[in-house]
């Protein structure tokens, strides 16, 4: 069996007597996408802290390709990337000059900061001062950063929140591309469509703990209902929606009835989003 | 590695307005301000006259035999004289009947006008002599004045028959002040990285945190002891006892350093740190004041971890100390710096 490029082991952490992360265990493979779900405050920054050597774990342990976070720390470092969830560049200086810096630091060797700039869509304005970046370009900075060291890992932390959606799918099509090219990527999130479209696996965060873990098609077939909305047209010329749930065993029945003796206007199908499941699990949403 | 990020922090430096504008205003003023100041001491103390009775013994002989003072027509004329000109010490006005009143052993009222700042111990010196005169005027009804204790008063370091010429003390002056700008310079740069979050990306990749911490206090040596350096060349002073005088350079930009990372420890932004540093700022001050003004010397001042570095500058570049004579104070501020480094070093590894 392939060795996990994340495997965390009854993990927890606390602020005090706040328990932030509880006893938490799960596995991540190589080149998987995996996204962790939760309301602010679930303890989602907190898991990458500790598995990026920012945090050491108090109880139980981690080891990010085989290599254990807190004996092997640095080793770990030099092999992952990192997007921070708030913004922390060098603003008096350039996009060109930020990256410069971590690749010396990092002794790439032959390193292409202005191709890497093209990649996130910041070719033309690598010479101005961060400073003077909007938050998306900040963002895709942070991204391009990530990637310097053409890390084996990314941790992305909320790398999309409050941004506008062309720098959304810049960011998204950036991870598709580390992706394919085999790079394992953990994603916070707290962006139930994001982490629907972008991750193989989705876990749910709530109060520290992990809730549910799987792919985002089996959650939803698990949790979630999926449903045919149609509309009918009634005697008097008016309309009515009516809702059949599907995976029931009257299902087909129900379909057969409906079309047989109503005039349709519209069908659409439903089926529950992560939010939803979310939910439905935990009683409450993802912005509290 | 520490070389990039000294080189990076260099250059945050020189984009920062302030400090840029700060450091070069210091680095040109101060060798101007050095060159304008008289490299001469002025040892002659300038006195007004005003004597009423122009047929005098007193008056005729200061007429007779120039010195250095003046016989002016009116008092008010002295007056303002004293007040605008600087050139006088004292002014002392007499009275017509002075003569004849002392010869009658009636009270004589004197008045001694004494320039703003004229230090207590001249003060003293004139009404001795103002003792004398009156005495050589009437033994007799004024000998009661003439009981005086004779004292002699030697500030900080005795200057008798070698006087130090005011651009000579402004030299360790100088040299304090312009590496003062280096503790809120280093602490706002270390600050800012920590505060901003960059310090974290540096360390949860490339480097390692004590990494960073070399980095930020090699960049705050290399800046003062820059400084430093050219000041000392601009002022000619290096030839002093070279290495002696290099070796309390690096040990005083290194004090800097600790107390730049003192002073971050204890900010929370930019506006923090420049508050913080000029608390500490303004007592490593005072001890650089004690050269200008000797009577400011006391044993308290030893606290202050600065005084070491001015009192081994004074000595070394004023009297020719040598290592003999300042070891105590080299060690000193090596221990002042490593307490400072290693305080404010730990105290920020607990904001990560």
């Amino acid at each position: 069996m392939a060795q996990p490029a994340i495997e965390v082991k009854d993990l927890s952490y606390s602020y005090g007597d706040i328990l932030a992360v509880d006893d938490i265990s799960f596995d991540v493979a190589e080149g998987e996408v995996i996204g962790f779900l939760g309301p602010n405050g679930a303890g989602k920054s907190t898991v990458v802290k500790v598995l990026t050597g920012q945090l050491t774990p108090q109880k139980g342990s981690a080891s990010l390709m085989g290599m254990d976070i807190v004996k092997e720390r640095k080793q770990v470092q030099q092999e992952i990337g990192i997007s921070f969830e708030s913004t922390n560049l060098y603003e008096q200086m350039s996009a060109v000059e930020n990256l410069d810096l971590f690749a010396k630091l990092y002794k790439v060797s032959d390193f292409d900061a202005m191709g890497l700039l093209e990649k996130v869509g910041l070719g033309g304005r690598e010479k101005e001062h961060v400073a003077s970046y909007s938050k998306g370009m900040k963002q895709r900075l942070m991204m391009a950063r990530a990637l310097v060291s053409d890390p084996r890992m990314l941790f992305l932390d909320e790398p999309t929140d409050g941004l506008d959606p062309v720098s959304t799918e810049t960011i998204h099509a950036l991870i598709r591309n580390a992706t394919k090219e085999g790079t394992t990527v953990f994603l916070t999130t707290h962006d139930m469509v994001e982490a629907d479209k972008l991750s193989d696996r989705v876990a749910f965060l709530n109060q520290g703990r992990i809730v549910a873990l799987d792919t985002p098609a089996r959650l939803k077939q698990r949790f979630g209902m999926r449903a045919l909305k149609v509309e009918v047209e009634l005697p008097d010329g008016g309309a009515e929606e009516r809702e059949i749930t599907l995976d029931e065993d009257q299902t087909p029945q129900a379909v057969f009835d409906l079309f047989k003796n109503e005039r349709i206007l519209t069908v659409h199908s439903e089926e529950a989003t992560l939010e939803d499941i979310f939910f439905d699990i935990t009683g409450r949403g993802l912005q509290g | 590695m520490i070389g990039t990020l000294v080189v990076k922090d260099i250059k945050l430096f020189v984009r920062n307005r302030f400090f840029l504008i700060v450091t070069a205003l210091g680095l040109v003023l101060y060798p101007i301000i050095y060159f304008l100041i008289p490299d001469q001491v002025d040892e002659s103390l300038g006195m007004a006259f005003y004597i009423e009775d122009r047929e005098s013994a007193l008056y005729q002989r200061l007429t007779d035999e120039p010195g250095d003072y003046v016989l002016f027509d009116t008092e008010a004329e002295m007056l303002t004289a004293l007040q605008e000109t600087g050139d006088y010490f004292v002014g002392l006005s007499l009275p017509a009947d002075l003569s004849a009143a002392a010869a009658r052993g009636e009270a004589v009222e004197l008045n001694a006008y004494y320039a703003p700042g004229v230090p207590a111990e001249a003060r003293q010196i004139f009404h001795d002599v103002l003792v004398l005169f009156a005495n050589a005027v009437n033994p007799e009804t004024l000998a009661n004045l003439t009981r005086f204790n004779e004292t002699e008063f030697v500030l900080g370091n005795d200057l008798m028959g070698a006087p130090l010429s005011l651009r000579d003390r402004f030299v360790p002056l100088f040299l304090v002040f312009i590496v003062m700008i280096e503790i809120f310079g280093l602490a706002t740069l270390l600050n800012r990285d920590v505060e901003n979050g960059t310090a974290r990306a540096l360390i949860t990749g490339p480097l390692r945190l004590h990494q960073f911490f070399a980095g930020k206090a090699l960049m705050g040596l290399i800046l003062a002891f820059g400084q430093l350096l050219f000041l000392s060349a601009v002022m000619g002073v290096l030839g002093v006892s070279t290495l002696l005088l290099l070796t309390t350079l690096l040990l005083g930009s290194f004090l800097m350093v600790g107390t730049g990372f003192f002073v971050a420890a204890l900010a929370k932004d930019n506006t923090s740190a420049m508050a913080w540093a000029i608390v500490f700022i303004i007592p490593m001050v005072i001890p650089s004041m004690t050269v200008l003004l000797p009577g400011l010397s006391t044993g308290w001042m030893e606290i202050i971890p600065s005084y070491y570095f001015v009192d081994s500058l004074h000595r070394i570049l004023n009297f020719g100390a040598g290592w003999a004579d300042v070891s105590r104070n080299l060690a000193m501020l090596l221990i002042g710096g490593a307490a400072t480094l290693a305080i404010g070093t730990t105290a920020i590894r607990r904001k990560f």
